[in-house]
């Protein structure tokens, strides 16, 4: 009897929890707490900035947000399940450039750049140029004249191979006219250890690498349009005459199938946080570039972003 | 005396009970094999945003720390890590738990945890800065020898086997490199499927090796799990005091190698457990007992991986690198409160970071009672549990684990596949340690194996970054001598006759009598299975082989070397098996034992294939229900059976509200729920 009654009642309650959320409308959205799936192990600059952005996340969205990490195949893993997901807009991901644009040239990694749904470009880290504190080089110059006597004995500590640190690289040999070793670690954390502990003489890392470190490190160059506010002193390689802007673009996607009303409305969420004074600041502290690139400048924005790399991509032999 | 007060800081009632709350859940969810530590640290970080700096971390902090030690009891009760780090806790934690000894092993685990936690967390407060430049000193050179030192426990691991120790660590070492290539950036060995792209979890693979084998053994027999006395003597502290204070060496060397192992970036406790086992083993006068149920070997493993939980947090402070993923996350909950990482770190905040390192030494002292309590309660669980309902709890938990860690559900499904055949391998001599080792260590090995070649190469100084670095020297010596010394110390203890600590352990009181040993094979057969397994790995390997043609030179260099290795030891097992004087047939198995085990196999597959169609909840439901009538050896009134359905409804639904509920994973909802 006792039991039966017990038995009833926890498939009641059960069949409570799953009955399907009553299907709503965009005005009302979210009801309930989101999941963020973060394509990436934790600690990345994929991860501190949805951090950041969960800080801030309820006051604009009105509900929470969980953090999930769900790391594989450079992001691949999780970006060719990203479609399976119910688009209910209740589930986003982070979303990375040139990322997704590379692995889909590669090969089959298991989705297509237009397969994926960004609703919100929010931030970019430039690529920077790094060496040691106590390093012999305290200029681009003096690096690029010692590799041009050395070839191939400057080695450059980045994160993963075909990465935008790993372009970036290969930007810099052909502008500058010279051949360095590109040296691949499983992540930002590893490859900064790197240069710190002078394994390499010099890493191609994002700018936000160096922001924990303070003096230790020395910034050479950066790959920005113009010099960062956090640091006025470091000269972008435009001015000192090599055409390289580049680094990696952080967003938020969801699943192919939400509406259009929900993506818009996911993207005005990630556009109010970006606007956020003390958001701002945290981000802008830690190196990052806000960038408020809204789903409906979307399309213009990754089909510029696709000539760009894919023909970078090409003349330095990726994707071929 | 600042010191002293931020010690104070630290024993507010807020904090203590933060500490307490974190240590119990951290060991709880240590203790379910796929829920681990960054999981459940992930998950609560939010709501340390609202809290004091100091008491949000030590929240986090503790609830690291109790993953880590709850880890062990998941190890020593159903041979199954709870977390990689206490991989090395299941060599003898589960044989000290099958011949009865399990309150004994997890007592000691809890010891051993407690001072390799003090001593890490010591080491974080009085030897930070000096000691984060361990943590730049180790280049791509010295993890790979480090990776190098840890595969050397294989030798020990299959003595008398060593050949189809070998295989099995190739095996492993193929696994870890499936999937994009870190250096490289090569798609390997996937074979065309985007399935695999993303590799091997090794958190799946270890539940699958470790502990479907013993879910398949265990409905096999009516024989409880564990042997245990009637008159339980409890925790047998006592008891483990003295054992541990016998190897108080052991103790503190393996607390400080967990610690300096911490440190580096990308190591962590899986590693550091597996080296200072194998250093345990080799300055042991009973080194031929380890891997049977030697006390030494689980205290080594436990105080080595706690040590690594405050080593980890130096260069994470020091530096800003975290050196853990646990770390990488709270981490980045302190950038979120606005604070400033890096060297300035404990001058310019010394009050949250003092206060949080007091709050860690207390969260890790208040692990032993608290560790003790969830033990003991652990320990009689399994033990008094009726088999029919142990087996399909077990086997549930593998599946909500595996899946738990992506919300993945084939990586359930590749737990249950790897779980059958290293099954099957086991049965023919091929253990299942070697192959985790292969797998835990081998993106480290590769990686920097590539990266030493890269840097060398550039500078013209190949031999040099392999051999020259003196921290690589002393670990390649350290390797050489893990080697060779346990069979000088065989010699030595046979001359000196000293007593081995596993019969201190085996004398103590309250010692069951022994499981009843299995009758010996008299004659020696031909290894059949050895032989045709040999030529399914050469296919393997061949395989591996071909694939590796189309990869670049960084990305084909290791595959390459290890399918030849593969090949080559595979060949040499053949040649063996002809010319050899054969191997004892394996045990002899009544019909309705291997009957039993394959519908057993066939419903667990059933189930994890089924639960896209038809959801987890109700694929599991009746799975459970099946797996319970089969696991019944004996006739059960009608009443038992209906408590014990309403106990596998309750688990099912337990665990599916947690999963879709709390933990807000995506699970899969089929036709049903």
């Amino acid at each position: 009897m006792k039991i039966k009654t017990i038995f009833a009642a926890t498939v009641g309650l059960s069949l409570l929890a799953v009955m399907p959320a009553v299907a709503q409308s965009a005005s009302d959205f979210p009801t309930k707490p989101m999941t963020y799936i973060i394509p990436f192990d934790a600690g990345g600059e994929s991860d501190i900035s949805a951090r950041f952005q969960q800080a801030e996340w309820k006051e604009h969205a009105g509900q929470d947000v969980v953090i999930q990490y769900q790391a594989g195949a450079g992001g691949a893993q999780a970006w060719s399940k990203l479609n399976d997901i119910a688009g209910d807009g209740y589930t986003i991901m982070g979303i990375n450039l040139p990322h997704t644009i590379l692995q889909p040239l590669e090969g089959d990694v298991g989705y297509k750049t237009d397969e994926l749904t960004p609703v919100h470009y929010f931030h970019y880290t430039p690529n920077a140029v790094f060496v040691p504190a106590d390093s012999q080089f305290s200029t681009l110059q003096e690096l690029i004249d010692y590799a041009k006597s050395n070839p191939g004995m400057v080695t450059f500590a980045g994160s993963g191979s075909k990465s935008a640190n790993n372009l970036g690289q290969l930007q810099f040999d052909e502008a500058a006219g010279v051949k360095t070793t590109y040296v691949p670690f499983s992540g930002t954390g590893p490859s900064v250890t790197a240069v710190l502990g002078n394994q390499t003489l010099a890493g191609f890392n994002y700018v936000t690498s160096a922001m924990n470190q303070g003096d230790a490190l020395r910034m050479l160059a950066v790959a920005s349009e113009e010099r960062m506010p956090a640091f006025p002193d470091v000269p972008t390689f435009k001015e000192l005459g090599f055409d390289i802007v580049g680094g990696a673009y952080r967003g938020v996607a969801v699943p192919a199938s939400t509406p259009e009303d929900i993506r818009k409305k996911i993207s005005d969420i990630v556009a109010a946080i970006n606007a956020d004074p003390d958001f701002v600041k945290k981000m802008e502290d830690g190196g990052f570039v806000l960038t408020d690139i809204t789903y409906d400048k979307m399309p213009d924005f990754v089909s510029k972003m696709k000539t760009e790399y894919s023909e970078g991509a090409k003349a330095l032999g990726i994707g071929q | 005396m600042e010191l002293l007060g931020y010690f104070l800081h630290a024993l507010t009632p807020l904090n203590l009970s933060l500490a307490l709350v974190g240590v119990v859940l951290g060991t709880i969810i240590g203790a379910l094999p796929g829920l681990s530590a960054t999981m459940a640290v992930a998950v609560l970080v939010p709501f340390t945003f609202t809290m004091d700096p100091a008491s949000g971390m030590i929240a986090l902090g503790a609830i690291y720390t109790g993953a880590i030690y709850g880890g062990a009891f998941a190890a020593i009760l159903v041979n199954t890590p709870g977390t990689p780090s206490s991989i090395a806790t299941t060599f003898d934690g589960y044989p000290m738990a099958r011949r009865g000894d399990g309150g004994l092993a997890v007592t000691l685990a809890t010891l051993a945890s407690v001072v390799g936690g003090l001593v890490g967390a010591l080491a974080l407060l009085f030897l930070a800065p000096p000691l984060a430049r361990v943590a730049l000193a180790f280049g791509p050179a010295e993890y790979f020898w480090l990776a190098i030192f840890g595969l050397t426990l294989i030798a020990a691991l299959s003595v008398g086997n060593t050949l189809k120790g070998l295989i099995g660590a190739c095996l492993g070492l193929l696994l870890s490199m499936v999937g994009v290539a870190v250096v490289g950036g090569d798609v390997r060995l996937t074979a065309g499927m985007p399935v695999f792209l993303g590799g091997i979890d090794v958190v799946s693979a270890l539940i699958g090796l470790y502990c479907v084998p013993v879910i398949l053994d265990l409905v096999a027999t009516n024989r409880g799990h564990l042997g245990f006395a009637s008159d339980d003597k409890g925790y047998r502290l006592l008891e483990a005091m003295r054992i541990a204070w016998a190897s108080k060496f052991n103790v503190i060397r393996s607390s400080v190698i967990g610690t300096v192992i911490g440190i580096l970036p990308g190591a962590g406790g899986s590693i550091a457990g597996l080296v200072s086992y194998t250093e345990a083993r080799r300055a042991s006068p009973n080194a031929a007992n380890f891997g049977k149920g030697e006390p030494d070997g689980v205290i080594a493993t436990e105080a080595a991986n706690n040590a690594t939980v405050g080593g980890g947090f130096i260069p994470t402070l020091v530096l800003g690198i975290p050196g853990t993923p646990p770390d990488a996350i709270i981490l980045g909950a302190l950038l979120v409160q606005g604070m400033k990482i890096g060297p300035q770190l404990f001058n310019s905040e010394a009050d949250i970071v003092y206060t949080f390192i007091y709050g860690l030494l207390l969260a890790t002292l208040l692990m032993l009672p608290a560790g003790l309590l969830i033990g003991r309660y652990a320990y009689r669980s399994i033990i008094t549990f009726p088999k029919s309902l142990l087996v399909p709890t077990i086997a549930f938990l593998t599946v909500v684990g595996s899946f738990a860690i992506h919300s993945n559900v084939q990586d359930a499904q590749m737990m249950f596949v790897l779980g059958v055949i290293a099954w099957i391998l086991d049965r023919f001599g091929f253990q299942p340690s070697p192959i985790v080792l292969g797998l835990v260590l081998g993106q480290i090995a590769e990686q920097g194996f590539v990266q030493t070649w890269l840097i060398g190469n550039a500078t013209g100084n190949l031999l040099g970054m392999y051999f020259g670095r003196p921290i690589s020297i002393a670990i390649i010596a350290a390797a050489v001598i893990a080697l060779y010394y346990p069979f000088y110390a065989e010699w030595r203890a046979k001359r000196r006759r000293s007593e081995p600590l596993t019969e201190i352990a085996l004398d103590a009181e309250a010692h069951p009598e022994d499981i009843p040993a299995d009758p010996v094979p008299a004659a020696r057969v031909r290894d059949i299975g050895g032989m045709t397994l040999a030529v399914i790995f050469i296919v393997v390997g061949g395989l591996a082989l071909f694939d590796t043609s189309r990869m670049s030179m960084m990305g084909s260099v290791f595959p390459r070397a290890i399918s030849i290795l593969l090949i080559g030891l595979s060949l040499t097992l053949l040649a063996r098996s002809f010319l050899g004087r054969g191997v004892r047939p394996p045990k002899p198995e009544t019909d309705a034992a291997s009957r039993r085990r394959i519908v057993l196999a066939v419903i667990f597959g059933l189930w994890v294939f089924a639960i896209p169609l038809l959801g987890f909840a109700t694929s599991s439901l009746i799975a459970f229900v099946a797996m319970m009538f089969l696991a019944e050896y004996e006739r059960q009134t009608a009443a038992v059976w209906l408590r014990r359905t309403a106990a596998a409804v309750a688990t099912v639904i337990v665990f599916w509200l947690l999963m879709s509920q709390v933990l807000l994973l995506r699970v899969p909802s089929g036709f049903l729920f």
